[in-house]
């Protein structure tokens, strides 16, 4: 029991009390000069929930995180197929190729779209040369979420790579034996199969694109707007603590309620693995 | 129902050749056991006849007709795990329907045949229930009836029996024998455990290596065996070594170290090991072939004796008897064995 104190404390001090003041942090006044003052005030919840602009802000956050979490399912989930049924040096590689990406900071691989995806980098050079014309692939949603997805397609492969490891070869074999071709094979068993693997999967590339900070600004620029750059917006241009922390809470309250949605319908899809 | 031709059949995995040019005919209607230790190729011959692997050469029949290039789903086969391989996600009903909608059966002949098969196997009133709720017993069954609603040509049983407790698994045996039996269908049984084997068998197919060392029923291949390894895996042997002196009519006249034996073979000239039994050693003169010995250990094993037995020239003998008589470690004893139940092969250092 003791070994779970350090993580505890490490918790508490860098997670919990820096929350917990940020909850208290949103219910203080916003004086003309200096970030907060020690009243009590409900006004920067209400600027937060009643500015539309706000509103269209969280849309589009989650609007891009949902696109990036389906688009990095249907990537990733090849990936994992071909993962386990790679064996030995093959799979080693399938891993290391896999894994790599994610040993460099998402920074420089933010800079690295931005020599692909720029009016002059390496894709409109290339149009350009055959006659085409340029295109706006950078500095627009669709360049933030090709960055998002890039980055976190792994960690959707990963997931759904260990759901299908638990698939018995056997069960695949049976389906074939009762007259089940490949493809049958594949949506009637192993898919179903998988679905804890893609509802991880789903949820974690989800919460991960949603709290993306780099990306979208590097690759969105002044044109893309999301939530934690309006939150630190608010935080260190404008000043303003108590709605930059009011901003932080909603967007926490509302990711959270559509993940238990997620998780409820979760859970019924997957009621034959209920005791 | 079909009758499986297996010809040539070999498979190889890397440099280890799992099946080795495998000859075999197995009858409509018939069960046949494939027996051996692990690594002697028995599981991969079923997944070449099951289509789960493709041979390097040699072909494969069900009832004349080739199908060795035919996926699984076209072979018409049913197939149980030793782990049931059920769809945990589906239903009992929905695992057994599963094969009928494959192959596109109005919902009302499904509904049908699946509810009488879950009675045949007396599952009925369980259709609901998803595999984890079920014990391995009723798994077993549904996995059972899962391949055989489809009425296939062949069915393939992969060590079925393996996970089941000692008690449950002699009742299954009966049980799949007896399913087999009213279906008349075409079966292989892939086991290590030869008592399962001799139970359930109409004919053994006892495998090394990848390669077919005994063909025949349980009995043939137990008093009988062609090899001293064939012996030595199927029951437990004594094993005399010694000379033939003469033959007459499969008739051997065999020197060794306790006197001339008289026993049968197929074996002419030349060294060889006689087969007994520990059953077929009495105490006693009454057989003519006679062996003077010492007790070393006796073991009680409720129904019988079990000696080891200390004979001439460092002849290690194990006898097993009823407990009418008992001898104690250490006394002077003399064992006979008939002719009739002596069997005299090719030496070990020869091999199959």
């Amino acid at each position: 029991m003791l070994l779970i104190l350090p993580i505890i404390l490490f918790l508490i001090v860098f997670f919990l009390i820096p929350y917990a003041n940020m909850v208290y942090m949103s219910f203080l006044m916003k004086p003309a000069e200096g970030a907060y003052v020690r009243q009590f005030t409900l006004a920067n919840y209400a600027r937060a929930l009643g500015d539309p602009f706000h509103w269209k802000v969280l849309r589009n956050t989650f609007w891009y995180s949902i696109l990036t979490a389906a688009i990095a399912l249907v990537l990733g989930y090849p990936v994992a197929y071909h993962l386990t049924r790679a064996s030995g040096r093959r799979r080693a590689w399938l891993l290391v190729l896999l894994i790599s990406p994610l040993l460099v900071s998402v920074v420089v691989r933010s800079f690295g779209w931005m020599i692909l995806l720029g009016r002059v980098g390496l894709i409109n050079q290339l149009v350009r040369s055959y006659g085409g014309p340029e295109l706006a692939l950078m500095y627009n949603p669709f360049g933030v979420v090709v960055g998002l997805v890039h980055v976190y397609v792994p960690f959707m492969a990963l997931a759904i790579a260990g759901a299908l490891q638990n698939i018995s070869p056997d069960m695949e074999r049976a389906a074939r034996s009762l007259g089940a071709g490949q493809w049958r094979v594949f949506w009637r068993v192993t898919w179903p199969l998988s679905l804890p693997g893609v509802f991880a999967g789903t949820l974690l590339v989800f919460i991960l694109a949603v709290s993306s900070y780099v990306i979208p600004i590097l690759l969105g620029g002044s044109n893309v707007l999301v939530m934690p750059m309006l939150i630190v917006q608010m935080l260190l241009d404008a000043f303003n603590w108590p709605l930059g922390s009011a901003l932080s809470m909603v967007l926490f309250g509302l990711t959270g309620a559509l993940l238990w949605l997620y998780v409820k319908l979760l859970n019924r899809a997957l009621r034959w693995s209920q005791p | 129902m079909a009758s499986i031709t297996l010809r040539e059949l070999t498979k190889r995995f890397e440099s280890v050749v799992a099946v080795d040019r495998l000859n075999l005919e197995i009858q409509e209607g018939e069960l046949i056991t494939l027996l051996g230790p692990s690594g002697c190729g028995k599981t991969t011959t079923l997944r070449l006849i099951g289509g789960f692997e493709t041979p390097e050469a040699g072909d494969i029949l069900f009832g004349g007709r080739a199908v060795t290039w035919l996926p699984p789903e076209r072979r018409n086969i049913g197939i149980v795990f030793q782990n049931y391989a059920l769809f945990p996600h589906l239903t009992v009903r929905e695992n057994v329907a599963f094969g009928l909608e494959m192959r596109r059966e109005p919902p009302a002949a499904i509904r049908q045949r699946v509810s009488a098969i879950l009675t045949k196997v007396q599952l009925a009133g369980l259709e609901r229930r998803y595999p984890h709720q079920l014990s391995g017993g009723q798994q077993q069954r549904v996995a059972l009836a899962r391949a055989l609603v489809t009425n296939p040509a062949v069915l393939l049983l992969d060590e079925p029996l393996a996970n089941l407790d000692a008690k449950l698994r002699e009742e299954m045996r009966f049980y799949i024998r007896g399913l087999q039996r009213e279906f008349g269908i075409t079966t292989i049984y892939v086991t290590h455990d030869q008592a399962e084997a001799m139970v359930l068998a109409d004919r053994i197919a006892l495998m090394k290596d990848g390669r077919l060392q005994q063909l025949g029923p349980a009995e043939t291949i137990y008093r009988r065996p062609s090899t001293p390894w064939v012996a030595e895996f199927i029951g437990l042997s004594n094993f005399i070594p010694g000379t033939v002196a003469a033959r007459t009519d499969g008739r051997l006249s065999v020197r060794t170290a306790a006197g001339l034996f008289a026993c049968s073979g197929d074996v002419a000239a030349g060294e060889v090991m006689i087969m007994v039994r520990p059953e077929a050693l009495h105490f006693g003169p009454q057989h003519p072939n006679r062996i003077a010995g010492v007790v070393r250990e006796r073991v009680f094993l409720g129904n019988l004796l079990d000696y080891q037995i200390d004979g001439p020239d460092g002849m290690r003998l194990r006898v097993q008897a009823d407990p009418s008589r008992i001898f104690a470690p250490g006394e002077a004893v003399e064992v006979s064995f008939a002719p009739a139940d002596a069997w005299a092969v090719g030496p070990r250092a020869a091999g199959p």
